[in-house]
């Protein structure tokens, strides 16, 4: 063992680490140390730092670059400097000689990764460098020169275990030249985040509890992201990606947030190009955004003219424009010659109308202030709230394509045509609030959907809206009041009207794919077809409501029907049950060298060959592997259970798949306790807990 | 009406606004209801009922009138090593436990992943640790790590005897596995604890956590 000293000399130039086994081999040097720290995880060093330079002697002035190499074990990772909701940022001190000066640590774009729970985390796998520029004073000091990093952190598997290493680098001065770390200096430098530059802009604008960040300047074939490093004291949710840009909750602020610092992230794999966005970022003013709470007057106004036109339009409905003319006729009787009575009355009819949109606004505003009490957000950034109103719009589409009907007691219907059956402007009133709930079997699709995308609004939005829904609807009865002459240009009833009803139910299909959209892009393709699934299970049942519970079915048959559709329920939650269900057994990813490690073991191994798209694999795993049976024999047995993935078809798989005469999964391979060479048991590819417990009993 | 045309046409249809309506809100509070809400300060906390590792039930709501604290716990997490050897988490559950505070450790380890032990094992371990929790409960689904939002061991929350949640987060500022730290650290728990008993607003009500990723069972 030499003494450090000694060793300087020695490794002049070269990365060497404060360390125990230093070997020195006529001068050539191998970085061979134990962390301060030692971290051990089943006889494995989880992370190797090494701390290198991209030059091996500096000059006076000069600007190069120390950094820390992480060399981490497979499966394994690291922080970046903003962890995400798990983890812990790594972190470099540095200690140089007096008069250099560190700049700051330069984190390349980390991955954006996953973790069960919906726990999500910034992190690197296998390899990273962070480094630091360093500029060297005019005159330099008394070599050597060395350069130390303490460093800390965090590694994490599904379990966590910390490091800490102290590295000391030791530098001579004279002419530079490139080390041999330059390439990964290089390597990494690419991936450190750059200033935003050219077409690309960004901005920020708050919309509630959600900071909004809009991008310009990116095709839109690109995927946007955007790792946030949010203030300490400030707690915030996952960024989620909408058609509006990036929207960051923040869950805790103690200053007002406005802006973030972060990474904005252009593209996907490795083509991925990061850019930084700090404090000095020039923000671009971005157009409000249209989404919530921030719209502005004018999109109010847009909205509200919409809302009439809707309201408009549903005169037109089956169970609406038949009426309308009887309606003006009555009014032109009751009033004889008195045409302003004619107009009062339709007044008092159009009223009643308006009447029943500002109760259904109350009511929709009452219901979002209750849910909002008990902690409900309802908004557009919330996958929950678009899962629900895709649910909203399907079922009903379903209803305006006639698959079912909205049927209820008559009771109600009989209280309101007594009160409506008045004469003068009070009965003129009611009328009008009978006509409106008459109509609903038309209407509710529209209003319910109106009532749901409502939800995301402000409250006095809603009111707004459904007033102006109602007087669009009156509308007509107010201009033909004043000329029942007008009535002439009303389209005639028949059955057109149906079928406008029914193309309506596609303008809702639309809706609802705008909707699928929003939620593939915050949560992926696996939420997309999980609605599908739910979506499946509302036609199912809006087929048996229209079928068997319509107003002529006979009590057996709507018994019947009730018991299907809880049958249909029931079956829905089991197969959700059977997809989603975790296994109980434990798996570990396949490799060669796992399974060698485990046969040098003598340990007997189970290989399960499957891919997710694999059926009979699912179907085998579920029914066959994963039950109590083969449990308690692998546990007995200590079988290392071992999941080789060909979802992607891996090539390694694909070559065994081959070398056993398989062009596919499933396929499943047991190793005996005990064999280390010779053939393993190649098990049929359609299995039964018994053939995988005679596999293991013949052994 | 001036027709029975109309009236029976849709009398026939059988329909009624209030119907759909309360179809729509079922719905909704259905969907909400079957999704987790997660946790806000100021707002009621979530109720939930787990038995502990002897078996014991703990629901929140029997808890009305009590002080609450829940504290996300996974025996092998470094960063709870480090609040329990320094005798930080223990120090803390013995004071406010004297003062009348229902202390409630809560594992949410899935099976098969690390810190889902049997109730004896964790009985042991609180032995070793000298731990002076109320309990330790066991919520081996998740169910209500996912209720609360709870993502790291430790994470902590704070409950009034009204129910309302004061805290969350963090259990201090300093967010490291070093066993030093303790003792330079702001404790945000004892201090949501100490202002919310004495009739003072909590000076920081929410926080990042830091730590481990709570074990729920992956997909």
């Amino acid at each position: 063992m030499h003494t450090d000293r000694e060793r300087k000399s020695l490794f002049r130039g070269l990365p060497v680490r404060i360390s125990h086994c230093a070997i020195a081999l006529f001068g050539f040097a191998m970085a061979c140390a134990e962390p301060v720290h030692a971290q051990l995880y089943n006889g494995k060093e989880l992370v190797t730092p090494s701390l290198v330079s991209d030059v091996t002697a500096i000059q006076p002035g000069q600007k190069f670059r120390v950094g820390v190499l992480y060399r981490i074990e497979p499966s394994w990772h690291i922080y970046w400097r903003y962890s995400g909701d798990s983890g812990l940022p790594t972190k470099i001190a540095w200690q140089v000689p007096p008069g250099f000066k560190v700049g700051d640590l330069q984190w390349p774009l980390p991955l954006r990764e996953k973790e069960p729970g919906d726990l999500e985390v910034f992190d690197y796998t296998s390899e990273v460098l962070l480094f630091a520029d360093i500029e060297a004073p005019a005159i330099l000091p008394a070599q050597p020169i060395v350069i130390q990093a303490k460093t800390d952190w965090l590694v994490c598997q599904s379990l966590c275990v910390p490091g800490r290493a102290e590295l000391s680098l030791t530098l001579a001065g004279g002419a530079n030249t490139a080390s041999s770390s330059a390439p990964i200096f290089q390597k990494f430098a690419s991936l450190v985040p750059r200033q935003p530059a050219g077409p690309i802009a960004l901005g920020f604008s708050r919309v509630g509890k959600n900071l909004v960040v809009s991008v310009a300047g990116v095709p839109n074939t690109e995927a946007v992201d955007f790792f946030p490093v949010p203030p300490e004291d400030a707690v915030i949710g996952h960024v989620t990606r909408g058609q509006n840009g990036l929207t960051i909750p923040i869950d805790t602020e103690v200053k007002p947030i406005d802006r973030m610092d972060g990474v904005l992230v252009v593209g996907s794999g490795d083509s991925r190009k990061g850019y930084e966005i700090n404090g000095t970022t020039t923000l671009t003013a971005m157009k409000p955004v249209s989404a919530g709470a921030s719209v502005g007057f004018l999109g109010i106004l847009q909205m509200l003219g919409f809302a009439m036109i809707g309201g408009l339009i549903l005169n037109v409905m089956p169970c609406v424009l038949p009426v309308i003319s009887l309606k003006i006729f009555g009014f032109v009787s009751e009033a004889g010659m008195d045409p302003k009575k004619a107009f009062r009355l339709s007044m008092a009819f159009s009223s009643g109308i308006i009447g029943c949109f500002a109760v259904l606004a109350a009511i929709v505003v009452l219901l979002q202030a209750a849910g909002a009490q008990i902690g409900w957000g309802f908004q557009f950034q919330d996958p929950r709230f678009i899962l629900l109103i895709s649910c909203l719009v399907f079922a009903f589409s379903l209803n305006l394509f006639g698959v079912f009907e909205l049927s209820v007691s008559a009771q109600a219907t009989k209280g309101l045509a007594s009160l409506a059956g008045g004469q003068g402007y009070g009965g003129a009133f009611f009328q009008g609030v009978f006509a409106t709930v008459l109509a609903t079997p038309c209407t509710a699709p529209f209003l319910g959907t109106a009532s749901a995308f409502a939800f995301a609004q402000a409250g006095w939005v809603t009111f707004l809206v459904f007033l102006f829904i109602g007087l669009g609807m009156a509308l007509p009865y107010l201009l033909l009041a004043i000329n029942p002459g007008w009535l002439r240009y009303l389209p005639k009833p028949g059955e057109w009207m149906l079928r406008l009803k029914q193309g309506m139910g596609f303008l809702l299909v639309g809706t609802l794919l705008w909707l699928v959209w929003i939620l593939g892009q915050m949560k992926g393709v696996d939420a997309v077809v999980q609605l599908g699934a739910i979506l499946l299970v509302i036609a199912i049942l809006a087929w048996i409501k229209g079928s068997f519970w319509t107003p002529v079915s006979t009590g057996r048959s709507r018994v019947l029907s009730i018991v299907a559709m809880a049958f249909v329920l029931l079956l829905s939650g089991a197969a959700y049950g059977f997809v989603t269900k975790p296994s109980q057994l434990v798996w570990r990813p396949f490799s060669k060298s796992t399974l060698d490690e485990a046969l040098a073991a003598g340990k007997p191994v189970f290989i399960d060959f499957t891919a997710d798209w694999c059926l009979t694999c699912k179907t085998n795993e579920r029914f066959a592997i994963d039950t109590p049976s083969v449990r308690q024999e692998f546990l007995k047995r200590d079988v290392v259970a071992l999941k080789a993935d060909w979802t992607k078809g891996d090539p390694e798989i694909t070559q065994i798949l081959k070398q056993y005469g398989r062009a596919g999964v499933p396929m499943y391979l047991i190793y005996p306790s005990g064999l280390k060479e010779g053939q393993p048991v190649l098990l049929p590819e359609l299995i039964t807990s018994q053939s995988v417990l005679d596999a293991l009993n013949k052994t | 009406m001036t027709s029975h045309g109309p009236i029976k046409q849709t009398q026939k249809i059988k329909n009624e606004m209030i119907k759909t309506l309360l179809i729509t809100c079922g719905l909704i509070a259905l969907s909400a209801g079957l999704s987790f809400a997660e946790t806000e300060v100021g707002k009621a906390a979530p109720d939930f009922s787990l038995s502990d590792t002897n078996g014991k039930t703990h629901s929140l709501a029997e808890l009305k009138g009590k002080y609450v604290v829940l504290e996300w716990y996974q025996p092998d997490c470094p960063f709870v090593r480090k609040h329990y050897r320094s005798g930080n988490m223990q120090g803390l559950q013995k004071e406010y436990t004297a003062k009348g505070v229902t202390w409630l450790s809560i594992d949410s380890s899935a099976p098969g992943e690390e810190g889902n032990y049997p109730a004896a094992k964790l009985n042991e371990i609180a032995t070793q640790d000298s731990a002076s929790r109320t309990a330790l409960l066991l919520d081996p689904s998740g169910e209500v790590g996912r209720l609360y939002g709870a993502k790291t061991t430790p994470d902590m929350y704070v409950i009034d005897p009204k129910g309302i949640l004061v805290y969350k987060g963090a259990i201090d500022n300093k967010r490291s596995t070093d066993l030093a730290d303790v003792k330079t650290a702001t404790n945000y728990v004892k201090n949501a604890l100490d202002a919310s008993m004495s009739g003072k607003s909590v000076p920081t009500t929410a926080t990042q956590p830091y730590g481990c990723s709570v074990k729920y069972a992956s997909k």
